[in-house]
């Protein structure tokens, strides 16, 4: 059902600030990338649901507008006609970010000068959201408003997405896991983006000065005092999460592994002691190197599979079922904290997953219909899996077309 | 398309390098320009000059002044042996507006900041030692944004400044982050001045 032609996006005024524009930028490299708790209370128990999509100029969307109810909506379509673009796009509304890890040219129809997302959530009252990027240009607004502080804008859409891509979190270097670690932290503590994107401010200065032949130990003192202040921070909060997360990963995990595996999920810092000592004991190694040899910027998030290393010991399907564990436990952990479930992006993982694998994934599914939230899965016609249920909202995507079916 | 006149286009191109004026909108105030009345340039043109020539930089703290060396370094009733360190001249006036603040002042120019190539020779620290070997100060408050480069600032000068039997304070926590202290009202700065805090180096 796509209405053409009748309403033209209203232009969405400048962001002001130059970490925000960063943070616009689409892709994943550094820094969190997804939705945000704020301050807010999160009392009332109904669903968090996208009501409408607007794409101007978006991948090979020259022109969407959609209507989507709660429920489960399933786009169903051959292969590169359009259908994680969509996914995409929910998701560039929740986290300011593409999933696909790419930045805002690659987003860009071809031909266009730059593109636009628009979309309207409803829960806690409707909230209408306008982002358009261009290489020249990154505007984003809130009913209407420009958004002046990231903390205001994120969380009025909550999003989890499942895509292949997740496998890395097993197989991946330890940015990515650093990633979803901070994501989760960034969902618990308001404080956390602001203290991460300092951290990393702190960082660059810092390197930068390491990159000079003979370093001013002055400068380079000032800036290591407030890496330290920061890091301390990370260090602290990272280190109580990772204790209540762990339960939830594994008995995600135990829910859709074959065997009868146990996931051990484990803080592994950098520094365990003091990072000032840590700090001050690396210099002859930041003098080979030239940049910051230890911190928070080289923490990990240990993965064990029956007490191994699940990068090195385990098959690849097992390496896919724990990716998508940590996802659901996101997911999960989310609904706990915010009492509504966020909305669910499934890429085509189904198809990777057999029957049983499926079947520990539905209970996520049932939660989020129960709740009123709302799930966005792709497929291509031929594998949608039939037991997911009767009330499904079928869509076919067909070359930048979406249709009801 | 026709292009835009040669003068137009240079004139565009020097408002464009001012601050706060992009590439559109400094071509639209160039339109405008050479389609006004040419008194009303004439009397621009003039302004421009006059502030320019009238107003300087204080020989002594830096600030924005008419005469030489400023209002407030010539002032009997303000205490000299307190001086306050910011990072720009317009970091006085909003200092001065909060209206608690009794001492001198001193402006760094800037802040240290390694991605953009500004170090401790850029900034007017050499100056102020100069004037603190001089007129030795009993309190140095650093007035410094709240940011990275700010904080790093003030951990860097704390170290630098110590030694001179000074008082080394920092403003309280609470202005506005990432913006300087124009961002912060005045209640704020001056809360933010009362509550400040000794600095260990
Ligand atoms: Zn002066």
């Amino acid at each position: 059902m796509e209405r053409n032609g009748s309403r033209s996006p209203r232009k969405p005024t400048d962001l002001p600030q130059r970490g925000q524009r960063r943070f616009f930028r689409g892709g994943c490299r550094g820094g969190i990338h997804s939705t945000v708790a704020t301050g807010a209370s999160f009392t009332q128990n109904h669903g968090v649901h996208l009501a409408e999509l607007r794409l101007r100029d978006f991948r090979n969307y020259g022109r969407l507008d959609a209507q989507f109810t709660p429920g489960f909506h399933l786009f169903l379509g051959r292969n590169a006609q359009g259908k994680t673009n969509l996914l995409e796009a929910i998701y560039l509304l929740a986290t300011l970010r593409s999933f696909r890890g790419v930045g805002g040219t690659h987003m860009v129809r071809h031909g266009a000068k730059g593109y636009f997302v628009g979309g309207t959530v409803v829960g806690r009252g409707p909230a209408e959201i306008r982002a358009y990027w261009s290489p020249r240009e990154r505007k984003l607004s809130l009913n209407g408003a420009p958004v002046k502080r990231l903390a205001d804008f994120l969380g009025t859409l909550r999003a989890v997405v499942f895509c292949s891509e997740d496998v890395q979190l097993v197989k991946g270097v330890s940015r990515v896991r650093r990633r979803f670690l901070d994501l989760l932290l960034a969902q618990t503590r308001p404080d956390y983006l602001p203290l991460l994107l300092r951290y990393t401010q702190a960082l660059r200065m810092r390197n930068a000065l390491l990159k000079h032949p003979l370093p001013d130990e002055e400068q380079l003192a000032g800036f290591t005092a407030e890496l330290v202040r920061l890091g301390d921070g990370l260090s602290a909060a990272r280190r109580e999460l990772a204790p209540r997360f762990a339960p939830l990963a594994a008995q995600a995990f135990r829910r859709i592994a074959s065997e009868a595996d146990e996931l051990g999920l484990e803080y592994h810092p950098s520094v365990k002691g003091d990072l000032a000592v840590a700090l001050a004991n690396s210099r002859s190694r930041e003098r080979t190197y030239r940049t910051t040899m230890v911190g928070p910027h080289r923490d990990d998030l240990a993965l064990r599979v029956n007490g191994q290393p699940a990068a090195q010991y385990t098959s690849e399907g097992q390496k896919r079922t724990l990716a998508l564990a940590l996802k659901m436990a996101q997911a999960e952990y989310m609904t706990g904290l915010h009492g509504s479930p966020p909305v669910l992006l499934i890429d085509d993982v189904m198809g990777e997953l057999d029957a049983t694998r499926r079947a520990g994934f539905l209970p996520l599914l049932n939660q989020s219909q129960r709740a009123g939230g709302q799930v966005f899965m792709t497929c291509t016609a031929e594998e949608w899996p039939r037991e997911l249920g009767r009330e499904l909202i079928r869509w076919s995507v067909d070359a930048g077309k979406l249709n009801q079916a | 398309m026709t292009r835009l006149p040669e003068p137009v286009t240079a004139l565009a191109a020097a408002l464009g390098r001012l601050p706060g004026i992009g590439p559109r909108s400094a071509e639209r105030i160039a339109l405008h320009v050479v389609q006004s009345d040419p008194t009303a340039v004439r009397d621009l043109a003039a302004a421009l000059t006059l502030a320019r020539e009238r107003v300087a930089s204080c020989s002594i703290c830096g600030a924005l002044t008419e005469s030489q060396p400023c209002p407030v370094c010539t002032d009997p009733r303000r205490d000299a042996t307190t001086v306050c360190i910011v990072e720009r001249a317009l970091d006085v006036l909003s200092l001065e507006k909060s209206g608690t603040y009794r001492g001198h002042y001193h402006v760094l120019g800037g802040k240290l900041s390694p991605l953009n190539g500004v170090g401790p020779e850029d900034l007017r620290i050499a100056p102020l030692e100069q004037r603190l070997d001089r007129a030795p100060a009993r309190e140095i408050i650093l007035a410094l944004g709240g940011d990275v480069e700010g904080d790093a600032t003030a951990h860097y000068l704390a170290r630098r400044l110590a030694g001179r039997g000074a008082r080394i304070s920092r403003l309280a926590q609470g202005l506005p982050a990432g913006g300087g202290l124009e961002f912060a009202d005045e209640l704020t700065l001056s809360r933010a001045l009362e509550g400040r805090r000794d600095m260990a180096p």
